[in-house]
């Protein structure tokens, strides 16, 4: 019924120009900093070297084992498993927990103790019970997106417009009909939050659990970039982490978007 | 208007209702009747207790004393029909207008096609049939209202309660939903308490008022508004309730 207008807003001169600057020398200072020697070569490579090797190591998989895509690959398949083992236990628990009395009852308490522990710190354990392989690691990152889940799954049925409650007990409407039909649909924005959330968590934990314990990823790109002395090799890990993360999470928006579109009119 | 002068027998009957929050007594020892199809106002000054008497009647909290019976049987929500107007409409954002005025029915639930059914007839009584595909935040204030008012009498409640539904609109479009209100309680025929601080409303829609007293609220009076409808608040008939009702309610 009602139609919006597309409204088209002018972006200041100044924010075109002034963004692409910044990188510029951003980049260039950076170059400059390494080739002019006031920060030696061992600790820091220039962005040019940077690039170059990342060429190098999309048909090359020496001296770390593996191409860059590999690891990258290897990366991604961790986190989403973990990510989605999070939503799919997460994500109910946190509502049960936020209408059921016996579920909060329950599961708070053992919640509230195990959340305040960083899922790094589960690293030694995982080790001894998985080794260093995928379901190590996918445990770890489950742990990291657990925790958005549960709250914000939680907080959104919690904030459930309590006269419509009244409303639906007055008509008679059971515990599980009041669950079903009010809580979860006034939690859903709280929910698809937590999936943003999440991803974040899921992926900085990756890569914590791949520096201390993997044999392939872009962690583990990194700290081999540490012991073979390639600082190259480091930065290309950090930026290609930065990079995959930045492309996920606009990938989550958009779905997100098209997702909320079909619920809020 | 056939059913105005009937005196069936009670459809609800309230003995002995008794509200404490710990020593506080807030209801206290309340015993009214109300007939099959009887719209009953109940009016009473600021702070008297009117919305727990309203909760307390739709068992939305328990009673420390006494008992509400509709047709004989203790007041039970998953037994009978009992339908609650709040003051604030209570819509979900997340249902279309014809799914909102269903959702009583569908709790009750009730088999689809005399939802259908119902649905058709409500909104065309009500003029929501145009924008029965529409979400609550594409359509204005008082139509949420209706659609509350809508969803109340669609399941043919045994007692409908409704808590100054029209408190927070303007006099003029408050006129309006008054003789919608008035002329869907006649055309499905139930049993409405209609609780308000405005007596000029009260004397409008009842046929019956229940003056309560202050904390701890007791019935202090009941009047009878025996007027033809349509009725008309300059009519000097009606001046005279109006006056009389304030006379009951004023504590200053």
């Amino acid at each position: 019924m009602t139609a919006y207008r597309e409204v088209r807003v002018r972006t200041p001169l100044a924010l075109k120009i002034l963004p692409v600057l910044s990188i510029a020398s951003f980049f260039f200072l950076w170059e400059f900093v390494v080739r002019s020697g006031i920060v030696p070569s061992t600790m820091l490579a220039a962005p040019s070297d940077v690039a170059r090797l990342f060429v190098v190591k999309l048909t090359q998989a020496d001296p770390d084992g593996a191409l860059l895509q590999e690891h990258a690959w290897v990366s991604i398949q961790e986190a989403f498993t973990g990510y989605f083992l999070s939503l799919a236990v997460g994500i109910p628990l946190g509502l049960a927990m936020g209408w059921f009395v016996m579920a909060e009852g329950l599961a708070r308490p053992v919640f509230e103790i195990i959340r305040p522990i960083p899922p790094v710190a589960w690293i030694p354990l995982t080790i001894f019970w998985f080794g260093i392989g995928l379901p190590g690691k996918v445990f770890i990152i489950f742990l990291g997106g657990l925790v958005p889940c549960v709250i914000n799954a939680y907080v959104g049925v919690k904030m459930t417009n309590p006269t419509l409650i009244q409303m639906a007990r007055t008509y008679g409407a059971s515990d599980w009909q009041i669950f079903r039909q009010l809580c979860i649909p006034s939690a859903l924005p709280m929910v698809f939050g937590a999936l943003q959330i999440a991803l974040a968590c899921c992926w900085t934990n990756l890569v914590a659990a791949e520096l201390l314990a993997a044999d392939a990823g872009l962690g583990f790109l990194i700290t081999m970039g540490r012991r073979l002395a390639m600082p190259e090799m480091v930065v290309l890990g950090m930026v290609m982490v930065g990079l995959t993360g930045a492309v996920i999470g606009v990938v989550i928006d958009c779905v997100e978007k098209r997702l909320l579109a079909g619920i809020r009119r | 208007m056939a059913r105005e002068g009937e005196t069936s027998q009670s459809k609800i009957e309230v003995r002995n209702l008794t509200k404490r929050y710990g020593e506080l007594l807030v209801l206290d020892d309340i015993n009214f009747d109300v007939a099959e199809g009887e719209f009953v106002a109940i009016v009473g000054p600021t702070g008297c207790g009117k919305t727990t008497f309203l909760n307390a009647l739709s068992r939305l909290i328990p009673i420390t004393q006494g008992h509400i019976r509709i047709d004989g049987e203790d007041a039970d929500p998953k037994r009978h029909n009992i339908s609650f107007v709040f003051q604030e409409p209570t819509c979900l954002p997340w249902r279309t207008v014809r799914d909102n005025v269903a959702y009583g029915m569908e709790v009750k639930g009730l088999p689809q096609a005399e939802i259908n059914a119902r649905l058709e007839k409500i909104l065309e009584l009500v003029g929501l049939t145009q924008c029965q595909n529409l979400y609550p935040n594409q359509i204005s204030a008082s139509m949420l209202q209706r659609i509350a008012v809508s969803r109340a009498f669609a399941v043919n409640p045994d007692l409908l309660l409704m808590d100054e539904p029209y408190g927070q609109l303007d006099v003029k479009l408050r006129f309006y939903l008054e003789d919608e209100l008035l002329s869907l309680w006649q055309k499905l025929g139930s049993t409405v308490l209609f609780i308000t601080h405005n007596i000029e409303e009260a004397v409008y829609v009842a046929q019956r008022i229940l003056v309560l007293s202050n904390k701890p609220t007791k019935i202090k009076a009941e009047v009878k508004v025996d007027l033809p409808r349509p009725r008309d608040f300059r009519d000097p008939e009606f001046v005279r309730i109006r006056k009389h009702v304030t006379e009951l309610i004023r504590w200053w």
